[in-house]
């Protein structure tokens, strides 16, 4: 389970997390949703200490995150990590090199689900390309967590249906997923619970499942709610 | 450690293209040097004592027989010297920067790497140390090369011959390859230590910036200063009260050892700390 | 399949087998989707395909025999309940939206039949 509790960070003098709390299990699809500039990104840094907090704890299966837990923890930002000059199997390799927990079998599997060929260079990739080829570096890790930035933001639809399977795929089977997204629609029925966001705050985390069966209301119907309020 | 290793051939990859070129233009302008500037006096020696009847004696009186030394500052050896040291004190910063930068986050994955991340510092100051290194064993290759040339073009009466180590004492100025090339092992380690110092402080200085942006700015700063400071204070000390010969030659030479090693050791130590617990992608 | 976003979709998808079942598209027995397969064809969680699959289970809609995949009942005594259930549910939802109109039940009957015909 990933615990974040209370956490708190500042860019200048505008305080951008004004402690935030909610928890991730693993084998759920947990989804951070807000306007830009709610906080989101911040949070996924926060996480992989790509960002330092100002207060509050963050724990992954209750304990601090230290070098060790890049193995089980991976995150996927919005822009691809590597190098625009390699070529996608020089990135492959690249991952091969430092992480035990590359799992190279799945790698293959994934490069052939999203038909991208090892020779061709990352610079000279389409947007979802791209978006598919920094997914597979993420995916590609036997990790037990796994962190997606607006993983369908800004690429086309076919792109997208396909990064949406493999949501429902044994790709992502019994890991704890965290996404974020400020457009729910098209993932309304993959997720397993929402953590509302605005100005730094977690205005609501709930069950999806239990919101309709308790409440009878939509994801968006709470976000209505909450938001308008 | 297999992970260290592994980023130093990483980063050096990464800059092997412009590294190559730099060596390319260093090779091919020292020898075209050689040659025009060699072929440029034989001209003026034969006009001079051919055409302009001037004798032998007359003419070195006047022009001087030709040297090493002489050749070594025209631009044809300056220029690409230069260019490569601006190139890597450029590349001090940009082997950072260029990780945040741009339409890739590869500073993500850096800092994502299940590995002490105090190695991806010292994993690019080794390929930067790499790499002067480098350019100084091509030069130290070439010198005899060019020794060589110089002696096939200009015949014996009209030059003076010197051996590499000569020939290297007497540069000066902006290519001054004694400080690259010292005489004793001593100095070696003396002027890359004092080299390796100063890139790990402006590491740290980087990473100030990285980690805190425009405040980090002057942070670093004042981080320079106060290692240049804490450095440079004995020989300062040294100079104020000269004339009581405050240190021995000895003595100087030791407590800068210490404090270059000190000043290196909090510059890893500070960018340590930077890095677990301040930076920010 | 189409999903409304207000109903939980375990239920829904449960729904879905039952009018499956109900009209014989499943047949007694026919082995049905793994719970991944059925996820990434309705596009749905994992977790909700199982969760469906365990109530469906419990209530004895499908089957599972060791590690082979899971079938839909043979009690033909369960298909006809859900068959009955189905068609009650319909007709209180007929009954609901008919009722407020004040039509008398001959008139409704009559174009019922008509309708049902030509449908």
């Amino acid at each position: 389970m990933i615990e974040v509790k209370d956490i708190k960070k500042n860019f200048g003098l505008k305080k951008v997390l004004k402690g935030v709390s909610f928890t991730a299990n693993k084998g759920e699809i947990t989804c951070l949703i807000g306007i830009n500039g709610a906080g989101k990104t911040t949070i996924m840094n926060a996480i992989m200490n790509l960002t330092p907090i100002k207060g509050g704890e963050i724990l992954i299966d209750s304990e601090r995150l230290t070098k060790e837990t890049y193995e089980k923890i991976t995150f996927i930002p919005d822009a691809i990590t590597m190098l625009p000059q390699m070529k996608i199997g020089e990135a492959l390799q690249f991952m091969k090199d430092f992480y035990k927990s590359w799992n190279e079998e799945r790698a293959k599997e994934l490069l052939s689900f999203f038909r991208l060929k090892e020779e061709e260079k990352i610079s000279s990739l389409s947007k979802g390309n791209t978006a598919k080829v920094n997914l597979l570096l993420g995916l590609g890790l036997d990790v037990d967590y796994l962190l997606m930035d607006e993983p369908f933001s800004g690429i086309d639809i076919f792109s997208r249906e396909q990064i949406t399977e493999v949501f429902t795929s044994h790709l992502v089977e019994d890991r704890g997923v965290i996404i974020t997204t400020h457009e729910i629609n098209d993932i309304e029925h993959l997720i397993d619970k929402a953590v509302l966001l605005d100005d730094g705050k977690v205005l609501r985390e709930f069950r999806t499942e239990e919101v309709r069966e308790l409440e009878g209301k939509s994801v968006v119907d709470v976000m209505r709610e909450v938001y308008q309020r | 450690m297999r992970n260290y290793v592994k980023l130093v051939d990483f980063e050096l990859k990464r800059f092997m293209k412009i590294y190559l070129t730099l060596i390319g233009i260093v090779i091919i302008s020292q020898i075209v040097g050689v040659i025009v500037e060699s072929n440029q006096f034989m001209d003026m020696a034969n006009r001079e004592m051919f055409e302009g009847s001037m004798s032998l004696t007359q003419f070195l009186e006047m022009y001087w027989p030709l040297t090493m030394s002489r050749i070594l500052i025209s631009g044809w050896f300056i220029l690409p010297v230069g260019l490569s040291a601006a190139a890597l004190i450029f590349y001090c910063f940009f082997i950072w920067y260029r990780d945040w930068f741009g339409k890739n986050t590869f500073i993500y994955r850096l800092l994502m790497l299940p590995t002490a991340r105090i190695n991806i510092l010292l994993a690019k100051a080794s390929a930067i140390f790499l790499m002067v290194l480098g350019l100084v064993s091509i030069q130290l290759i070439l010198l005899p090369i060019e020794n060589i040339i110089f002696q096939t073009i200009v015949p014996l009466d009209l030059r003076v011959d010197m051996t590499i180590r000569e020939v290297i004492n007497s540069s000066n100025g902006f290519a001054s390859l004694q400080m690259l090339l010292p005489n004793s092992l001593v100095q070696f380690f003396a002027h890359y230590g004092i080299g390796f110092m100063t890139v790990f402080t402006l590491f740290t200085a980087i990473l100030f910036e990285r980690s805190y942006r425009i405040k980090g700015i002057i942070f670093g700063v004042v981080y320079c200063i106060i290692a240049l400071v804490i450095f440079l204070l004995p020989s300062s000390l040294e100079m104020v009260f000269s004339e009581f010969g405050y240190f021995y030659p000895e003595e100087l030479f030791i407590i800068e050892v210490i404090l270059g090693i000190i000043v290196t050791g909090i510059s890893i130590w500070v960018s340590h700390y930077l890095l677990n617990r301040k930076v920010t992608v | 399949m189409k999903f409304n976003k207000r109903d939980p979709v375990y239920i829904q998808v449960i729904r879905h087998f039952k009018q499956q079942i109900a009209s014989g598209h499943y047949e007694p027995g026919q082995e049905i989707p793994s719970r991944r397969e059925l996820a990434n064809q309705l596009k749905i969680n994992p977790n909700t395909a199982q969760r469906a699959y365990k109530e469906m289970e419990e209530a004895g809609l499908i089957f599972t025999e060791g590690n082979s995949p899971s079938k839909i009942t043979k009690n033909e005594e369960v298909i006809g309940r859900i068959r009955d259930e189905l068609i009650s549910e319909a007709i209180d939802n007929f009954v609901t939206a008919i009722r407020p109109i004040n039509a008398s039940l001959d008139e409704v009957i009559g174009l019922l039949k008509e309708k049902y015909v030509e449908g």
